[in-house]
């Protein structure tokens, strides 16, 4: 009889509880945002992004929207493709993915549009795909943008290297291309090396040492990805030799605090960033308004670059501690 | 009469220790260190020296167990998995508080502990070795991504950093503290393999289970041990390779297990057991970041470098059988 009597109130709770939400009338829309690995902390940003401009819309609009953050654990195409296939079962209203393989994402994001969910692409894309836009930055611009950055410091001559992650990544081999078009126009700066680090911490600092071996009087590094910043200081002593001695610059890609505490500490040059924010605040806007408005998009959406100097340094590392990356950044 | 049969399929000791695919090794190690120098002019810079010492350490270290488990006629996959879940566990005990001399050891039982399950799945439940360390490969690196929740751990104390950074002046020489280390661990596991029991228990084992058998010594229990050895020297090495790095990353060390095996394989290590040694282990390595860094010192195109390495792996093991064949006519 207790027992009754326990669970009689429980499930009065549970109703009461549920109450408000069910009986609120509001028709509802549920958005996915699909990113490509859990603990990377540009996705976290751009879930925070993403959940911010779900609250704005259900509190300025007439629809609840609701937003399911999902993807898998590690960066894996399969698994990315299976928790596609579940949305499409829990029949969610649009789909937000950054893809972990172009190609791969391809069926999954067929078989969403077939069952009338319209699906958007950010960070990486699926050009093959029915996705109806895709929200990135300019990764060749970014290349060039960090050429011109790069011999802006070191001046018009002298040798540079590249380190890039894994050969054969398509949005890694256009930076380089971008970055190499981007030099051309120097004659007298020659490009000596090119290394991968398989986006892995430890092949990058051994790649950027070897090089550093190499060639004693380089000027300049371009990182196309941020691999072995991650390491701490020490683990590269004739880069880190050289930088403090003025004879080397570094430019990189990214802006996460730990390049920005680096980029303070004079040990970087320039960076240039993607907005992470915008990947979850300005696609689930582009997915509500094709849902709700039905508006059409353009293939390709740029989202500019964030330029990094020390310039406007302390402004990006307040935009981190403060979670604010609305407000422009100043000028480099 | 265990022991005699021990003593009397154990190679002779001067073998134990160079064996001849080691010396066809250190040949061909001499021979490219030379050319580079040669071409490059800074391959026998002291930077250089200090560099490669630092790479090969670390990697070195993980693969003698990797090269034990080998030698038993087993395998063992979950390596790097074991390198990054080690680091990952020191890392945030340090960044917890604890100090160094609680942390390290418990990141090196970490990995022993793996190592354990490995050994008693495959000694006690007879389970193939190929399929027991696969699975625990993929185990073991979700839980550094659940321990860690995916993010990597920096900013370590510098006394943990010296672990894998510092250098110490050994009389005349800097010497990095990882090599050291290394040396100290290679000789170690060369003395057990070399004059104890059951060193020449794992020779034998790996080259006849079944007289071991005979003779009534618990094969299993060998097993077991060599395999938790394995967990705790990739621990060692991955250790190490955080305390480099100053970051444990949950990704970390992911694929080397592969080098590692084929570091050892390099360094004579027969695939199918009973062959090989610490020295061979330590060269295979050695050649393997020589030829790495070779190829950046030389300007080889890039994009060939990963195959590079593949076709070298290739070649020595093609001379390895040829020197065999010729061997046995």
């Amino acid at each position: 009889m207790n027992r009754l009597w326990t669970l009689g109130i429980l499930v009065i709770v549970l109703l009461a509880a549920c109450g408000p939400v069910a009986g609120s009338g509001r028709p509802k829309i549920t958005i996915a945002w699909v990113h490509k690995s859990l603990g990377n902390p540009v996705f976290d940003l751009g879930s925070q992004g993403a959940q911010a401009k779900a609250r704005e819309l259900s509190a300025s609009g007439p629809y609840d929207v609701e937003l399911i953050t999902a993807g898998p654990v590690s960066a894996d195409a399969v698994e990315q493709a299976r928790v596609i296939g579940d949305l499409i079962a829990r029949q969610v209203s649009g789909i937000a993915v950054s893809c972990n393989d172009p190609t791969a994402c391809v069926d999954p994001i067929n078989r969403a549009v077939a069952a009338g969910i319209p699906v958007m692409t950010w960070d990486s894309d699926a050009p093959d795909s029915r996705r109806f836009t895709y929200l990135a930055i300019d990764n060749y611009q970014a290349g060039w943008e960090a050429a011109r950055l790069l011999v802006d410091a070191i001046g018009p001559q002298g040798k540079v290297a590249m380190l890039t992650g894994v050969p054969g990544a398509l949005n890694l081999e256009e930076r380089a291309r971008g970055f190499r078009d981007g030099l051309a126009a120097y004659p007298d700066v020659a490009l000596v090396a090119t290394v991968f680090s398989n986006e892995d911490i430890s092949r990058g600092v051994q790649g950027v040492e070897e090089v550093m071996q190499a060639h004693s009087d380089l000027r300049g590094w371009f990182f196309v990805g941020m691999w072995p910043l991650f390491a701490d200081r020490g683990s590269m002593p004739l880069w880190e030799a050289a930088t403090q001695a003025g004879t080397l610059k570094t430019v990189a890609l990214d802006t996460l605090p730990v390049e920005l505490n680096l980029l303070r500490d004079g040990y970087l040059t320039a960076l240039i960033g993607q907005k992470y924010w915008g990947w979850g605040y300005d696609s689930v806007q582009i997915v509500y308004d094709r849902i709700v408005h039905g508006t059409s998009y353009p293939p390709f959406i740029d989202t500019g670059l964030d330029i990094v100097t020390a310039n406007n340094v302390d402004a990006m590392i307040r935009s981190w501690e403060t979670n604010d990356f609305q407000t422009p950044l100043p000028p480099p | 009469m265990a022991r005699d049969i021990a003593r009397s399929t154990s190679p002779p000791r001067w073998r134990l220790l160079v064996a001849r695919q080691e010396l066809v090794i250190l040949a061909l190690l001499v021979v490219v260190s030379a050319g580079l120098s040669l071409l490059t002019g800074n391959f026998f810079a002291a930077t250089n020296l200090l560099n490669l010492a630092r790479n090969v350490s670390w990697f070195a270290v993980a693969a003698f167990g990797v090269g034990m488990v080998i030698l038993i006629g087993g395998i063992d996959l979950s390596s790097g998995a074991v390198m990054a879940l080690a680091g990952l566990v020191s890392a945030m005990l340090l960044q917890s508080g604890l100090p160094i001399w609680l942390a390290v050891p418990v990141g090196l039982l970490s990995g022993a502990l793996v190592g354990l399950c490995n050994g008693v799945l495959v000694g006690i439940f007879n389970t193939p070795p190929f399929i027991v360390t696969l699975g625990m490969m993929g185990l073991v690196r979700g839980l550094t991504f659940g321990i860690s929740g995916g993010r990597p751990v920096r900013d370590l104390p510098l006394a943990f950093r010296a672990l894998g950074q510092d250098d110490i002046w050994v009389g005349p020489l800097l010497v990095p503290l990882p090599l050291l280390t290394m040396i100290v661990v290679a000789l170690l596991v060369a003395l057990m393999l070399r004059s104890t029991v059951l060193g020449r228990y794992i020779y034998t084992l790996g080259r006849d289970e079944r007289a071991l058998q005979v003779a009534g010594v618990r094969t299993e229990r060998i097993k077991v041990v060599v395999y938790t050895f394995s967990g705790l020297l990739a621990a060692c090495g991955g250790i190490i390779m955080t305390a480099w790095l100053g970051v444990a990353a949950p990704t970390a060390a992911a694929d080397y297990e592969l080098d590692i095996i084929a570091a050892a394989v390099i360094g004579g290590t027969s695939l199918f057991g009973g062959e090989g040694s610490v020295f061979g282990v330590v060269l295979g390595a050695l050649l393997m970041q020589v030829v790495r860094t070779g190829m950046v010192l030389l300007g080889f195109p890039t994009y060939l470098q990963v195959g590079a390495i593949g076709m070298m792996i290739m070649l020595v093991v093609l001379i390895d059988n040829f020197r065999r064949r010729g061997l046995s006519r």
